[in-house]
């Protein structure tokens, strides 16, 4: 497995190999509205035990998650994935299902801080 | 390695931060990239933005990357899809190269893996359509006129492709009803002259001493009835082909006339001093051996070099194979569009019987034969009796052999004799009688060649069948 989570690597190492920090700061402007709305999708759906919408909001959370090398908060994602099948295939909600949606809404909130200071030190501050 | 750039990338991917991603990096790699969320939007785009790759997400929200990727061959996409996945499992890999996928990636991926992944998708892709290119060369049927998948014909048309472009003259050689008019014109369709005139002029039919006016031209009085200046085939071929067929029965003393003609460029109309130069481009044909013609002192050896430089050797039919079905089916296909007939196929037993005939008459013998069938006929299979002798009569299990000189080509679809004395004496006779006598007349005169008589006579071709079948009902043609 590539993903971020595996390699361990640190909060916007990747990007900054490969971009240049005009687009970097794009990337992470867009990785920032998505978090903000598909936390919201995931507190939501775990509230309404919607397995379906919850798996799928984990799923995009962890590519965005991945692209950013926000690996904690990834690796938050694909376990919650994993669960939310088991709970569709048994047709019940897991009951570590709220607590899994509040660890991933932590992690959202620790990436957004990640990517908080990463444009902060783009910008020189 | 990286792919050349300027590439056209659609990405289809619904998390917005990977498409940021993936359009930033492919950007950075000289491409130029469109982002699609949604299977069906991204199938939409690959329709009409006509993508060289596609990198396709497997989970999206309407269906699945697997689907979408079935759905974009299915309509004969060609761009390089490689799929894009979280998990670097081979079950993962093997069920995405099944659907179509040139190559995978797992994400999140470095820009560098990108642009091996992209090079090596792009290139096996050129490498598929060069392929194909190559299958289609080798194994089409059809050619600028030509039916016929047979070797021997995929041979011709590669001479033909391969002198198009060049101002060589070619020398076209086989026997008659092969088709030297076709690729003559085949070699000018496909030349950079193709823009310019083609003109055919068939050196056997038109008398000696007006040869030299119909390809040089003249001048008002030249000769008795020179009422006015004429261009002639030389002129009107100035930029593009001149065709001169049956080059082997030109006189010796026009002979000499061409070959200045070919050295030069230049010529004198008939009744002129003047010299004018023009720029054709020399195609010649025969059904006769040129060098046995050399040899025996009826062509002269030096034009011979001059107009031989590229020849194309026409195969007769019996060395085509299934071609001669290919063609049959063709051609009955036409004629019964035409004569407004059901025919759709020939029987097992009908194709057989054409597939083991001789065909000395070649490809016009075979035009002749189904045309035959289809005016004298009704149904929707031709079957082996409809066939008209020789060919219904010709044994199944005796094909000729390709290398045999063929047999004196016998009258189809029945034997025409010679009438008894020319219609040009205009003796006034009924209407009908002059009319049969007409018809045999234009059958003599074109080697009973049916639809050049019917051309001369500007009637149809079934017209003729009608004619010759009532003919010979009432008894009014020598059977055999």
């Amino acid at each position: 497995m590539e993903a971020a989570a595996a390699a361990g690597e640190r909060f916007g190492a990747r990007l900054a190999e490969d971009l240049d920090p005009p687009d970097i700061r794009l990337i992470l402007e867009v990785f920032r509205a998505d978090v903000g709305r598909l936390g919201g999708v995931l507190r939501d759906s775990a509230a309404a035990a919607d397995m379906a919408r919850f798996r799928r909001a984990a799923h995009s959370l962890a590519g965005a998650a991945a692209a950013v090398g926000a690996a904690t908060l990834e690796q938050a994602c694909r376990r919650a994935m994993a669960m939310a099948e088991v709970g569709a295939e048994a047709d019940s909600p897991p009951a570590r299902l709220p607590a899994e949606a509040a660890e991933i809404a932590a992690q959202c909130d620790a990436a957004l801080a990640d990517a908080t200071a990463y444009l902060s030190g783009l910008d020189g501050g | 390695m990286a792919a050349e750039p300027g590439a056209r990338v659609l990405v289809v991917e619904d998390s917005p931060t990977q498409a940021e991603l993936a359009r930033a990096l492919l950007q950075g790699l000289g491409h130029a990239v469109r982002l699609e969320a949604m299977a069906g939007a991204a199938l939409e785009a690959a329709r009409a933005w006509t993508p060289d790759a596609i990198l396709v997400d497997i989970e999206l929200p309407d269906y699945s990357g697997l689907e979408l990727m079935r759905q974009l061959k299915a309509e004969g996409c060609d761009a390089a899809i490689i799929v894009v996945t979280a998990n670097a499992s081979i079950n993962a890999a093997v069920e995405a190269m099944r659907g179509g996928a040139l190559d995978f990636i797992v994400k999140p991926y470095a820009k560098a893996r990108l642009a091996v992944t992209l090079a090596n998708a792009l290139e096996k892709r050129a490498l598929q359509a060069e392929l194909g290119r190559v299958r289609a060369r080798l194994e089409r049927d059809r050619f600028m006129g030509f039916i016929g998948a047979s070797a021997p014909m995929q041979a011709v048309y590669r001479t033909i492709e391969s002198v198009a472009a060049s101002r060589a003259s070619v020398f076209i050689t086989g026997e008659s009803g092969t088709g030297k008019e076709l690729a003559a014109e085949a070699v000018h369709k496909a030349s950079p002259r193709a823009g310019k005139k083609f003109v055919a002029l068939n050196c056997g039919a038109i008398p000696r001493e007006l040869l030299e006016s119909e390809i040089f031209g003249h001048v008002r009085g030249a000769f008795t009835g020179a009422l006015s200046d004429r261009d002639g085939a030389a002129r009107l071929a100035d930029g593009g082909t001149l065709f001169l067929d049956e080059i082997g029965e030109m006189p010796l003393e026009m002979q000499v006339k061409l070959l200045r003609f070919v050295q030069t460029g230049t010529f004198s109309p008939v009744g002129s001093s003047k010299l004018e130069r023009v720029d054709v481009r020399f195609v010649c044909a025969t059904n006769r051996d040129p060098m046995t013609q050399v040899r025996e002192g009826q062509f002269r050896e030096d034009l011979y070099y001059r107009l031989y430089v590229v020849p194309l050797e026409l195969p007769p039919l019996r060395a085509r194979g299934d071609d001669v079905l290919l063609i049959a089916r063709d051609f009955l296909q036409r004629s019964a569009r035409e004569e407004r007939r059901k025919f759709n196929g020939f029987s097992p037993d009908a194709e057989a019987l054409l597939r083991s005939y001789a065909w000395p008459g070649n490809v016009r013998q075979l035009q002749n034969v189904v045309r035959n069938v289809v005016v004298l006929h009704d149904g929707e299979t031709v079957t082996a009796a409809m066939l008209p002798p020789p060919v219904g009569t010709a044994p199944v299990d005796a094909p000729a052999p390709a290398s045999q000189p063929p047999p004196p080509p016998p009258p189809l679809p029945a034997p025409v004799p010679t009438p008894a004395e020319p219609p040009g004496a205009v003796t006034v006779m009924p209407m009908a009688e002059m009319e049969r006598l007409l018809i045999l007349a234009a059958l003599r005169q074109t080697g009973d060649d049916i639809p050049r008589a019917a051309a001369l006579l500007e009637v149809n071709p079934s017209t003729i069948y009608r004619k010759l079948a009532a003919w010979k009902s009432a008894g009014k043609l020598p059977a055999g």
